[in-house]
């Protein structure tokens, strides 16, 4: 894990000038989705980019794509070779006491997720992910279930400083798969640091090894896969090329998250 | 990215059969209803399917939808690909759908909102289970009186841009004749799978 945040704090380094350059087209389509999304009755917003047929321009820059492909490949293996295989095995344990672990953790990451509302200006948000924390904590047994959710209707709203950078207007940069993560930008990557600070997962164990950190990480993922319905596989299944189909939804994916 | 996965499957489930009548929220209602009501009964899977199968290509707007999805090469191409590629495409995204069916028993879809414009059209609709809720938006277009889904936004993904995004880019550097191949190879593939 230190070694992938130091990978990353070197990529961090040239994020702002690499920015600049694809920040343009970027952040004119961030502002598009924004205001398709938030002026309701902007009906044309949404389909002004339909019935343009010259729309041929890709959705993100990939200049490393030789690299990303690499990764993708190993991030592949690892999943058919190890992460699936443990995961299905995992699956003994009921899903219901799998969910809670996973309500945990993600409860703990709650301020990442305050913090994040709260630099994006979105203070209702950031006071309704207080409240859910608060909630969670005491009344969810420590986060272990979610009545936030369950019984006041507040769900989680997923906030991280890749989607607080496309709100200041920043381009997503390169498209980047990360190893062991998936796939990626050079701004959502550089956001993933700051979120690994703000999470106190990491800070409330500080004395950890990186091995016990990296654990942990691992044992995060093989818990979510065991509650995931083959998606990956299924993709793979469909597309004619998974890298490139994956790459598209990324980028649409985090685009309509900055946008919300 | 773990969510992505799972809405990039979600994806497909969602193309669904649309029929004539007044408005895009009834005919996408009936469609659904009409899917469900096959999706949560006691047929075996593969009884599904066929009940399925079919009247995804009938009510799609299958050439709106190849339009968009290759862009730029749609004007480029000769009246012989397009064909080839609308019968393709139409396959692979039912084959897709067919695929993912047992995904997608035992949920519900709620209607949240309808915008009609002229010939234009969106629904805002989530698409619920047990285990997840998912924003679902159709695009619309009517034609000769019926509404035609053009395109489906999962979480503000893209079917046809994501799809285009592919396409184009394996266009470029194969042109059709590497387009059809891959295309043929993965349908063969899919057959195969069920």
């Amino acid at each position: 894990m230190r070694l992938t945040v130091s990978l990353l704090l070197l990529f961090s380094g040239f994020l702002f000038a690499d920015l600049c350059w694809s920040a343009q087209s970027e952040v004119s389509s961030v502002v598009g989705a924004v205001s398709a999304t938030e002026a309701a009755d902007d009906f044309d917003a949404e389909f002004a980019e339909d019935f343009t047929e010259d729309d041929d321009a890709p959705l993100i820059s990939d200049p490393l794509e030789g690299w990303n492909r690499g990764v993708f490949w190993f991030n592949d293996k690892l999943y058919f070779f190890f992460l699936k295989p443990v995961a299905k095995v995992y699956r003994v344990i009921p899903r219901p006491a799998r969910k809670s672990v996973s309500n945990f953790f993600s409860n703990l990451s709650g301020p990442v997720r305050i913090v994040n509302s709260a630099l994006q200006f979105k203070f209702a948000d950031s006071g309704r992910e207080i409240g859910r924390f608060l909630v969670n904590s005491t009344i969810g047994i420590g986060g272990l279930f979610d009545p936030a959710d369950k019984w006041a209707k507040i769900p989680e709203k997923d906030e991280d400083f890749g989607q607080t950078l496309g709100v200041y207007r920043f381009g997503s940069g390169p498209y980047l798969v990360l190893p062991f993560y998936g796939p990626s930008s050079l701004r959502d990557a550089s956001g993933l640091v700051v979120d690994t600070f703000l999470d106190p997962l990491t800070w409330l164990n500080r004395d950890w090894s990186l091995l016990e950190h990296a654990g942990v990480r691992v044992g995060l993922a093989i818990n979510y896969l065991s509650l995931d319905a083959d998606s990956y596989e299924k993709i793979k299944r469909d597309s004619l090329d998974p890298y490139l189909f994956m790459r598209a939804a990324y980028v649409q994916y985090r685009l309509a998250k900055v946008a919300q | 990215m773990r969510q992505l996965m799972l809405l990039v499957c979600i994806f497909f489930g969602l193309v669904m059969p649309v029929q004539a009548v007044s408005t895009p929220q009834e005919q996408i209602k009936q469609m659904i209803d009409g899917v469900f009501s096959v999706l949560n009964s006691d047929l075996e899977t593969t009884v599904k399917k066929q009940r399925i199968s079919g009247t995804v290509q009938k009510f799609l707007g299958v050439k709106s939808l190849s339009q968009r999805t290759l862009g730029v090469y749609w004007k480029k191409a000769n009246p012989e690909e397009l064909a080839r590629f609308m019968a393709l495409y139409v396959q692979i995204l039912e084959r897709t759908y067919l695929n993912r069916v047992d995904d997608y028993s035992g949920g519900r879809v709620d209607y949240l909102r309808e915008r009609i414009k002229g010939k234009k059209a969106i629904l805002d609709t989530r698409f619920i289970t047990e285990r997840v809720e998912i924003p679902v938006k159709y695009k619309l277009i009517q034609k000769g009186g019926v509404w035609q889904i053009y395109d489906i936004l999962i979480e503000g993904v893209s079917l046809v841009r994501s799809y285009r995004s592919s396409y184009s880019e394996i266009l470029r550097k194969e042109g059709f004749s590497g387009l059809f191949k891959r295309m043929e190879d993965k349908l063969a593939q899919m057959k195969k799978v069920g």
